[in-house]
């Protein structure tokens, strides 16, 4: 499938639209990352901007339902490791929207956007952590799922984004084996806890298996995206391999998985399951889940109550140099 | 209201006394000095580092893309590389006739 | 001239007491301010500053954890017993670390360089001491404090003098939490011990020392302390403000589902 670009939106004659084209895609096609200055289909700009701005959302609003059981972790272990870990999604954050920055987008404007819900962010987040083995749950499942999608567009075409996916999925690594020791160990646990932790999981799953977005078959966004390299794989294909790599591992681990169709085709070696309701998916990213007005409204509380301290930075940095403090009393 | 839209200052660590101080990302920061507190905790909370430098990125200049064949070489430049030269393994003892003729 | 200790076993039984209780005070102070430190974890006013307080509070958490680790050492219950199962009375942190100040940054940030500025202070006390392994574990920690002291030097003046609305709000923090603070150095049955035994300094000989470092560091930040301000005391004997049961009944809650349970 070839995508013509909009002469009209990039400001350029059909022909030379056609020209600059053929060496942005000749590049892709190379393998070589594309950088911010060299020229690219406003299309593909825009949609980047999109697709970053949601992900670097998605990180910051994904450390508010974990963050808020930092305060209740069971042990110094769990506890320091949870606030790494929320501190890292935050740390995400901070590179995902430096990477959209790169795009020509404004930070502020996209906090704004996330504040005002102008802008999305992932499904999973829009819904609550009602108990502490939700953030086991989390932890695995959905930083699994999150490493699946970010492996693959770590290695995509767009220079700045590639390279903060790697940063990323190293940090991710930690995530998803501090989440699965603490699946293990609860499934191990004693009957409370293992009834805790298959609560969770069924309350997860829904929104998990909608995580990597719609099926292909309605998906708009996908092909300009796979076109342009920088999604190499559709939403199907990412949410069968996260289930070829997760699933086993929770069958063993005695959790029920809560679909009643969910098999394995023996002959392709795919994982059959229930179509999720796409319905529920749109209602719940365009602001419509169970938290997502908390969430935004958290977001946005945080923003304008530090309003003062970013003001107060900004003239202490418009007066005189202050001195460089020693580091000693 | 711009007020998170600092300049920004690109990171650099260096992970080890006497190696090369190495670009690692970039951070937003009313001052200088802020942004060593800001950048020592994104980039330093896991590598190695004995060494951090920020600079504002407005103070970097850059080459074109586009003029990225500036940096091929079109001709032969192996005059420039130890492997451009040939070594013998025996040197030849010079002649007495080369001597003479030197006369 | 004063005796070296080589090991925890060299101490005799008053002397050992007198580490332990210096210990928890060291310990319950440092993980609490952790706990108040990782409340703005997601929260903080900038994006960096996020990471950088969550990383203090990190490292604040690491060091209470050696310190329970030592006491365990000394016959007292492993750590996460000690912490996620200990009674209110029990606890001796001081006040300034156990007041909430949620979703108030000034007040965290004074807080925070209050403390920092004490426990430099005490782990200096500690690395100069005659205790080894204190001595040792105190050096290795105080590499962590520089940062701390680092990101208080730089942000103290610059609230401080930022706008007006920021000095009003810093000298209404410093108002608050300067009795509070004063309150870290209550001296407690030990100090003598410890004094005699050549472990550590006198609780009214640091709070000297802080109360200089402090006062330089808030006069470059146009901030004024109260010469007049009377500690607030209770902290190192059981007696703490409601704010200290909230969180442990928040910290707590988990663990005492089921206390034998890992999770």
């Amino acid at each position: 499938m070839v995508i013509a670009i909009d002469p009209e939106l990039n400001q350029l004659s059909k022909e030379e639209c056609e020209r600059r084209l053929e060496t942005f895609e000749g590049r892709i096609a190379r393998g070589d990352k594309v950088e911010p200055t060299d020229w690219m289909p406003q299309e593909y700009r825009n949609q980047l901007i999109r697709l970053i701005h949601v992900h670097a959302n998605s990180e910051i609003c994904g450390a508010l339902p974990e963050g808020k059981w930092i305060p209740h972790a069971p042990s110094f272990k769990r506890k320091m490791a949870l606030l790494a870990k929320v501190q890292d999604e935050v740390g995400h954050a901070q590179l995902l929207y430096r990477a959209a920055e790169t795009l020509g987008a404004s930070r502020e404007q996209m906090i704004e956007d996330l504040i005002s819900g102008k802008s999305k962010f992932s499904n999973v987040f829009h819904y609550p952590a009602d108990i502490w083995t939700d953030v086991a749950i989390i932890a695995w499942l959905i930083d699994g799922a999150a490493i699946v999608n970010q492996m693959m567009m770590s290695d995509g075409s767009y220079g700045p984004y590639s390279r903060a996916l790697k940063r990323i999925c190293y940090e991710e690594a930690f995530h998803l084996k501090h989440g699965y020791e603490m699946v293990v160990t609860i499934a191990q646990g004693t009957k409370m806890q293992r009834e805790m932790l298959q609560d969770s999981l069924d309350r997860w799953w829904p929104p998990i298996m909608m995580f990597h977005g719609p099926a292909d078959k309605v998906s708009k966004h996908t092909s300009m995206l796979v076109q342009w390299g920088v999604k190499l794989k559709t939403n199907d294909e990412q949410r069968q391999q996260f289930l070829r790599q997760f699933v086993p591992k929770m069958l063993d681990l005695g959790l029920k998985i809560p679909d009643p169709n969910l098999r394995l085709d023996k002959e392709t070696g795919d994982w059959l399951y229930t179509e999720p309701d796409w319905d529920e998916f749109k209602r719940v990213i365009n602001g419509g889940g169970p938290v997502s007005g908390d969430r935004v409204a958290t977001r946005k509380l945080a923003h304008e109550e530090g309003r003062w301290v970013r003001e107060a930075l900004s003239a202490a940095a418009a007066n005189q140099p202050i001195p460089m403090p020693t580091m000693t009393v | 209201m711009n007020d998170t839209q600092w300049p920004v200052y690109e990171v650099f660590h260096q992970q080890a006394r006497g190696e090369a101080h190495i670009h690692v990302g970039s951070v937003h920061a009313p001052d200088a000095q802020m942004a060593l507190v800001m950048a020592k905790e994104q980039y330093c909370r896991r590598q190695a580092c004995v060494n951090l430098w920020v600079a504002p990125a407005s103070a970097i200049l850059a080459t074109d893309y586009q003029d990225g064949d500036m940096f091929e070489h079109a001709t032969d430049k192996s005059y420039r590389e130890s492997w451009g030269y040939k070594t013998p393994k025996t040197i030849k003892k010079s002649k007495a006739s080369d001597k003479e003729s030197a006369k | 001239m004063i005796a070296t200790m080589e090991t925890l076993n060299d101490l005799d039984a008053p002397t050992k007491s007198a580490v332990i209780d210096l210990l928890y005070r060291l310990a319950d102070d440092a993980i609490i301010i952790g706990h108040r430190g990782s409340e703005w974890t997601g929260f903080a006013p900038i994006l960096e500053e996020d990471i950088a307080f969550s990383s203090m509070a990190q490292d604040d958490m690491g060091h209470a954890l050696t310190f329970y680790q030592m006491l365990h050492e000394l016959g007292e219950p492993d750590p996460d017993t000690n912490v996620f199962g200990r009674k209110l009375e029990q606890w001796k942190c001081a006040s300034l670390v156990s007041l909430c100040s949620k979703r108030d940054w000034a007040k965290s940030l004074v807080r925070k360089y209050f403390y920092d500025v004490a426990e430099s202070l005490r782990l200096e006390s500690l690395a100069q001491g005659s205790l080894v392994p204190l001595a040792q574990l105190a050096r290795k920690l105080s590499s962590e404090k520089k940062y701390h002291l680092m990101h208080g030097h730089m942000w103290m003046p610059r609230l401080g003098q930022g706008t007006d609305e920021s000095h009003q709000l810093m000298q209404d923090a410093v108002d608050t939490l300067y009795p509070h603070a004063l309150g870290m150095f209550e001296s407690t049955g030990a100090d003598d011990l410890l004094d005699q035994a050549g472990i550590f300094l006198r609780e009214d000989e640091l709070r000297k020392r802080w109360v200089a470092a402090v006062d330089k560091v808030l006069g470059e930040s146009s901030l004024k302390i109260n010469a007049k301000a009377s500690p607030v005391y209770g902290g190192r004997s059981g007696k703490h403000p409601d704010d200290l049961a909230t969180l442990l009944d928040g910290m707590q809650l988990v663990y005492k589902l089921d206390p034998s349970a890992k999770w």
